[in-house]
């Protein structure tokens, strides 16, 4: 397992696009702690390695091909209604290439 | 005056024409307006008198025309403001409804409030939503949780405004509210009602639920928004609809159902040891033989952990899309499109949502999946198999909700704590097996405690809902703790 440190925490959370106090780093330090841990123990449970992972609750089998039905799409103007900042029918960002 | 009404009662009013949507509506909408527990997101009050002034002809055989109700604020309705009760959804209108809403619409039931939650769905308190903390309308006092996250769904339904309300269930989020506000609450098998347009906490483990305050009106809401959605979900099963209401017959004769040994030695409060005896006596009464099974003490500490794990891993990928840039909000200044992202999810999301999302991620590495997120989804297996192995024995588990009655705001939040003993890590986390699982899972009142009402639950195999809804009203019948409001009982 790859060993963290406020460092490793700062960095997870800046790959995920957010950033926090370094108060909030600390309570995140030790709630990693804790889980670790508890994670540990969960290695020790008879039989945890010989069972597959369990992705769903169960089984889906269903399978089947929807009609292909023509739809209306979503019009411009909806698609673009939760932007905060729009231009000539597209999002404004900042320059990528200057 | 007809708050405090089931669907079946008011429905009565409704075809005899003693009452009309619109008047029930206005008046549930101003009883929304006088609320104090800051349950409500958005009140739909325009959308909903109108809707309801177009439903002129009763409808005898639908149960649900003209009945007014809440969802909670992380279905997706469109042209209606939806939060998911947190800062980066602040403003986002959806342009879409979601299924369930649509089979409600389909059904003439008027949506009149969107309703607070945890944000994001993501915590068991009532207290992280972006306009802050939702009281427990049985304590004035605001000492004492409704627990989440679907909690401002249940004050509304334990106030009496609605007779029911949409929730959602991805650890208990319904089940254990219903409990601390006295309501029934249903969460039906994974799959049985399409997720479509529910904001995705955790897929795998996400599931429609609902609060009601009888059980008949839960077996008939789970008849209009059950069955497949071939449109939109291909995890939503395709098995036929079946008639709940006709199964509610309260006779068990000939079923056998397990308490879990390790589950009841964790409740602390001897008042929810008592309520469960006055269940197994009621079961029995109605036919059925109880008998204590062992579970594992050891899987059972196990459910917190994997939950974590798998919830927060799962979470991390699902809220990805919140970026700030096709909607969210745009928080200073920005010299790039990283910054807007690193802006929007900063100040859009709350602490507790950061911290989750940087421990589903660090679960995720390549070099810790195994020890980690694999190692969360094989014990998550382990506890499903333990459970399949009772439930071949027996019809169903009987289980408390928690182990205390009221829980103080003071006490277990959701931090990451190793300061909780074994105990109340297993009797306040367990419903989470029906989420890892999927089994269908219904919290039923079973005593008041000095003005606090307090459930039991009821779990069964999947996709045996109607007899999950047959026990829950078999004890419902016995007890005689049906339609429980703040109305009733203060």
């Amino acid at each position: 397992m790859v060993k963290y440190d406020l460092d490793l925490l700062k960095k997870c959370a800046n790959n995920l696009m957010f950033d926090m106090s370094n108060d909030q780093y600390n309570v995140l330090l030790k709630e990693f702690d804790v889980l670790t841990k508890q994670m540990e123990v969960l290695g020790e449970i008879d039989g945890v390695n010989d069972v597959e992972p369990m992705t769903f609750p169960y089984p889906v089998y269903t399978t089947y091909l929807r009609e292909d039905v023509a739809e209306t799409p979503l019009s411009k103007k909806e698609a673009l209604r939760n932007a905060k900042d729009v231009e000539d029918g597209q999002i404004v960002l900042p320059k990528v290439v200057g | 005056m007809y708050l405090g009404k089931t669907v079946e009662e008011l429905h009565e009013l409704l075809v005899s024409k003693k009452v009309t949507p619109l008047e029930l509506t206005k008046e549930a909408i101003e009883a929304l307006k006088k609320e104090e527990t800051n349950a409500i997101e958005t009140i739909c009050e325009k959308e909903a008198l109108e809707f309801a002034a177009t439903l002129v002809e009763p409808e005898v055989d639908n149960l649900f025309w003209g009945i007014p109700y809440v969802a909670k604020d992380n279905f997706s309705t469109k042209d209606i403001l939806t939060t998911a009760s947190s800062e980066i959804l602040k403003d986002y209108v959806p342009v879409y409804d979601a299924t369930v809403i649509t089979k409600l619409k389909e059904a003439k039931a008027v949506l009149i409030a969107k309703s607070t939650l945890d944000e994001l769905a993501m915590g068991g308190t009532g207290t992280t939503g972006h306009k802050g903390t939702t009281y427990n309308p049985y304590d004035p006092t605001h000492t004492y949780k409704i627990g989440g996250s679907s909690c401002g769904s249940a004050s509304l339904t334990a106030q009496g405004i609605v007779p029911f309300a949409l929730g959602s269930d991805t650890g208990d989020s319904v089940r254990k509210p219903a409990s601390y506000a006295g309501l029934v609450g249903f969460k039906p098998t994974w799959g049985r009602i399409s997720r479509y347009g529910l904001f995705p906490f955790a897929p795998s483990l996400d599931h429609v639920a609902y609060f009601t305050r009888s059980v008949k009106d839960s077996a008939a809401l789970l008849e209009v928004l059950a069955g497949e959605d071939l449109a939109h979900d291909a995890t939503c099963s395709v098995k036929p609809v079946e008639k709940y209401t006709e199964g509610l017959t309260g006779d068990l004769k000939g079923k056998k159902i397990a308490r879990i040994k390790e589950i009841d030695e964790s409740v602390k409060d001897k008042v929810i040891l008592e309520g469960l005896d006055k269940v197994q006596k009621a079961l029995e009464e109605a036919g059925a033989t109880v008998e204590e099974v062992n579970f594992d003490q050891k899987l059972l500490a196990a459910v917190y952990p994997a939950y974590m794990i798998i919830s927060c891993a799962e979470a991390t990928s699902n809220n990805a899309n919140l970026d700030g840039i096709k909607f969210g909000p745009r928080v200073g200044e920005a010299s790039s499109y990283q910054d807007v992202m690193m802006n929007a999810r900063t100040n859009g999301f709350s602490e507790l949502i950061r911290r989750r999302f940087v421990i589903g991620s660090y679960s995720l590495f390549k070099a810790n999946q195994e020890e980690l997120f694999l190692r969360a989804q094989k014990v998550r297996r382990l506890i499903v198999n333990k459970t399949n192995e009772i439930l071949s024995q027996y019809d169903a588990i009987l289980t408390p909700c928690g182990g205390i009655v009221r829980n103080p705001f003071a006490s277990n939040s959701d931090d990451v704590s190793d300061r909780l003993d074994i105990h109340t890590i297993i009797v306040e986390n367990h419903l989470g097996i029906g989420n890892f699982g999927g089994f269908p899972s219904i919290s039923v009142p079973m005593g008041l405690d000095n003005g606090f009402p307090f459930a039991c639950n009821i779990m069964t195999k999947v996709f045996t809902e109607k007899e999950t809804l047959n026990i829950a009203y078999a004890i419902e019948k016995k007890l005689g703790l049906k339609n429980l409001s703040t109305m009733e009982v203060k």
